[in-house]
């Protein structure tokens, strides 16, 4: 049975792969006849993230997503303050290399008429695109949560919690399994580590958590034997993790290994994937993470995340289902500004205020942007897996499901 | 703390085994054939996969899948050899630069568009288990992963120094010319040496299968290492390659121990700096 699953699942990737060829072809054909104006009848919106490279996988799937919440809308009956104007997906493959990032927003920006872009989800390619889309004054919506991204910008808007406060709710989770957390951070030495891993030690104090082991390694490592060798020599009794899934599967599986008995944290990026899970089975049981977007959060999610289950065979993951909001929040900012004009959708945004529907679609339900462009209403919510699901623990009034000590 | 060096110790030996099936493959390529393989990397990655796919369709434990992984790698080597490295081997090193590494492209891209980014695991049922002893903690896989490693090399050792074969090899390595009109046919000896090395890439790749998941760009973390381990160790000096990989192994637990997590590869590093400044041709050179 398992290994049916295995089987379509690769065959569904390439399906998904050719797919995503057609769609950058098709593209490709949009950026080679710019005569055909299609302002009236289709409003572009731009999509970046890397379907090639080392975060591949996390690209492939929202850009499942991000056509998914682009044919809901579209069924729908589209924007219908420009007369039921379809949105058109303009796919771009940033590759998982910042150099590439920065020429690749370049030219979906200039080979395009675009209202709005949402992307990247890694910060550090995220950092490099906001930057891009500021200078062409391009509303950029994005799932990435390092807080870097809400300073000097105007044309960067973040839904979603932001690092620092992922760190606040892992220090407050950490209380949830001992009176006295004793906490190991390690993380890799990216900016979405290294913003998440000082906003952990920024608020340890104040939590009451003592920070016994602060930790940057290189992300992409062949052995986590003597980074664990050294979290277990610290003494901790608490162990968050900031990292990609790769090197999140190492860690765990070598905690395994060499016997250490510490509750984990980790984090969100890859922890929170289905394939956390398929890579790490019955050790994921009971581990917590924190994600700024759940799939058993409400009515809605439940709705995209059966539909995206139908089509992927996976549940909509954290930066997908983010992916699903930031699509219909700009189809709200369209439908407002009621117009294509990337800085009229701009402003449509900064006057945005919803708390129903899919753009609503986050924890705590409400979406409104502050001047620095996050959502003034954002916080994450802690999960944790529970028999191969992830679930809402935390805080008490996004908890779906009761938290299992372990 | 004695705890924790010995126990950092042990787990630089225990991954160094593995560097070294990666090393010794580049060093045998070169110091036979004279090029550098740059898809070495993506040979233990597609070990790797052949692996998985085993263990996945027909249940096969890792171990026993080097027995599919090594000589369909042997084959491909000499396959390689045959129709792309023999056509490019001449005066000028700059085609066979591009070709090994179109081929390290061309591999992890294909891989890529095959079987997606997504990660894949094996778990067996030694996968997680451990031997403790006064406080250390001996994970199985790597055991097993490290002894079979430490055979593997062993026999190719036995087999470089006992057998007309590997004789020839080691005459090929030493001066082509004169092995040539030895009688030594290069061809066929290239071919055998490009085999050898790819078949220690599968096993590397099998043998990583219980404890680390293959994905396109696996070999990647591996064969930065593996080069280091090659240049410490000189050029072309298989037991050299071995010896520096295990040392690379210890280095880099070292750095992470004691210098940080992210100054592994600084402490190994300066390992190579240090031996090229006092022995610019490597720990292996003889003395003359």
């Amino acid at each position: 049975m398992k290994k049916q699953d295995d089987k379509s699942n690769s065959r569904r990737g390439r399906r998904n792969f050719l797919k995503l060829a057609g769609g950058s072809i098709a593209a490709a054909g949009v950026y080679a006849i710019p005569t055909i104006s299609r302002a009236a009848d289709t409003v572009n919106i731009g999509a970046l993230y890397p379907v090639t490279g080392s975060l591949a996988q996390i690209g492939e799937g929202c850009v499942a997503a991000s056509k998914l919440a682009v044919e809901m809308i579209n069924e729908a009956g589209g924007i219908k303050s420009l007369g039921g104007a379809k949105l058109n997906l303009i796919i771009s493959d940033v590759q998982s290399d910042t150099t590439v990032t920065r020429t690749e927003t370049d030219r979906l920006i200039n080979g395009n008429k675009l209202s709005a872009i949402h992307g990247c989800f890694a910060s550090a390619l995220t950092l490099i695109a906001s930057e891009v889309a500021e200078r062409a004054r391009v509303p950029l919506l994005t799932g990435s949560s390092s807080d870097q991204l809400n300073k000097n910008r105007r044309y960067t808007f973040t839904p979603f919690a932001r690092a620092s406060q992922f760190a606040e709710t892992q220090l407050q989770m950490s209380k949830l399994v001992t009176d006295k957390p004793k906490v190991a951070v390690i993380f890799e030495n990216t900016a979405f580590g290294t913003s998440t891993s000082n906003g952990l030690r920024e608020l340890a104090p104040g939590q009451g958590a003592e920070i016994v082991l602060f930790e940057p390694y290189s992300a992409g490592f062949a052995d986590a034997s003597p980074l664990i060798n050294k979290v277990k020599a610290s003494g901790a009794n608490t162990l968050i993790s900031v990292s990609y899934l790769n090197d999140l599967i190492v860690i765990v599986r070598t905690i395994k290994q060499v016997g250490l008995n510490i509750a984990i944290n980790g984090g969100s990026g890859g922890f929170v994937m289905p394939d956390f899970y398929k890579n790490t089975g019955k050790l994921a049981e009971g581990l917590q993470g924190v994600a700024h977007w759940s799939h058993d959060m409400n009515d809605d999610a439940k709705k995209v995340n059966a539909e995206f289950q139908k089509r992927t065979g996976n549940f909509l993951f954290e930066y997908a289902g983010g992916v699903v909001a930031q699509t219909y929040l700009i189809a709200e900012a369209l439908e407002r500004a009621a117009s294509a004009d990337p800085v009229k959708v701009r402003e449509a945004l900064t006057a945005l205020d919803v708390s129903s529907g899919y753009a609503a679609m986050c924890p705590g339900g409400k979406v409104k942007f502050g001047p620095d462009g996050k959502n003034i209403h954002a916080h994450p919510v802690g999960v944790q897996w529970q028999n191969a699901d992830l679930v809402s623990v935390f805080p008490q009034a996004d908890a779906r499901a009761p938290f299992l000590k372990t | 703390m004695v705890t924790t060096l010995v126990q950092a110790v042990i787990n630089g030996l225990l991954i160094g085994g593995i560097y070294a099936l990666v090393s010794i493959g580049v060093t045998l390529i070169f110091g036979v054939v004279k090029i550098v393989n740059f898809a070495q990397g993506e040979f233990v990655m597609i070990g790797m996969y052949i692996t998985y796919f085993l263990s996945n369709q027909f249940g096969i434990d890792p171990l026993f899948s080097l027995l599919v992984s090594m000589p369909v790698l042997f084959v491909t080597g000499m396959l390689i050899q045959h129709f792309l490295i023999r056509r490019v081997l001449g005066e000028n090193d700059m085609p066979q630069i591009f070709l090994t590494f179109a081929l390290s492209l061309l591999l992890m891209n294909v891989t890529l568009l095959l079987f997606t980014a997504n990660y894949r695991t094996v778990h067996t049922w030694y996968s997680d288990e451990s031997i403790f002893f006064a406080g250390l903690s001996i994970p199985v896989a790597k055991l097993i992963a490290f002894t079979v490693a430490m055979c593997l090399s062993g026999i190719l050792w036995l087999f470089l120094h006992r057998t007309d074969l590997g004789k020839a090899m080691r005459a090929a390595s030493q001066n082509r010319e004169v092995a040539m009109l030895m009688g030594i046919n290069p061809n066929w000896v290239f071919a055998v040496a490009l085999g050898i090395a790819l078949a220690l890439a599968g096993a590397a790749g099998s043998l990583l299968m219980p404890f680390y998941p293959a994905y396109p760009m696996a070999g990647q973390v591996f064969v930065l290492m593996a080069f280091v381990a090659v240049v410490l160790g000189t050029l072309g000096n298989v037991v050299g390659a071995f010896v520096a990989s295990l040392m690379m192994g210890v280095a880099e637990s070292l750095g992470i121990q004691f210098v940080g997590a992210d100054s592994g590869l600084i402490v190994v590093f300066m390992l190579l700096l240090l031996t090229l400044a006092f022995r610019p041709s490597g720990l292996g050179a003889r003395r003359s």
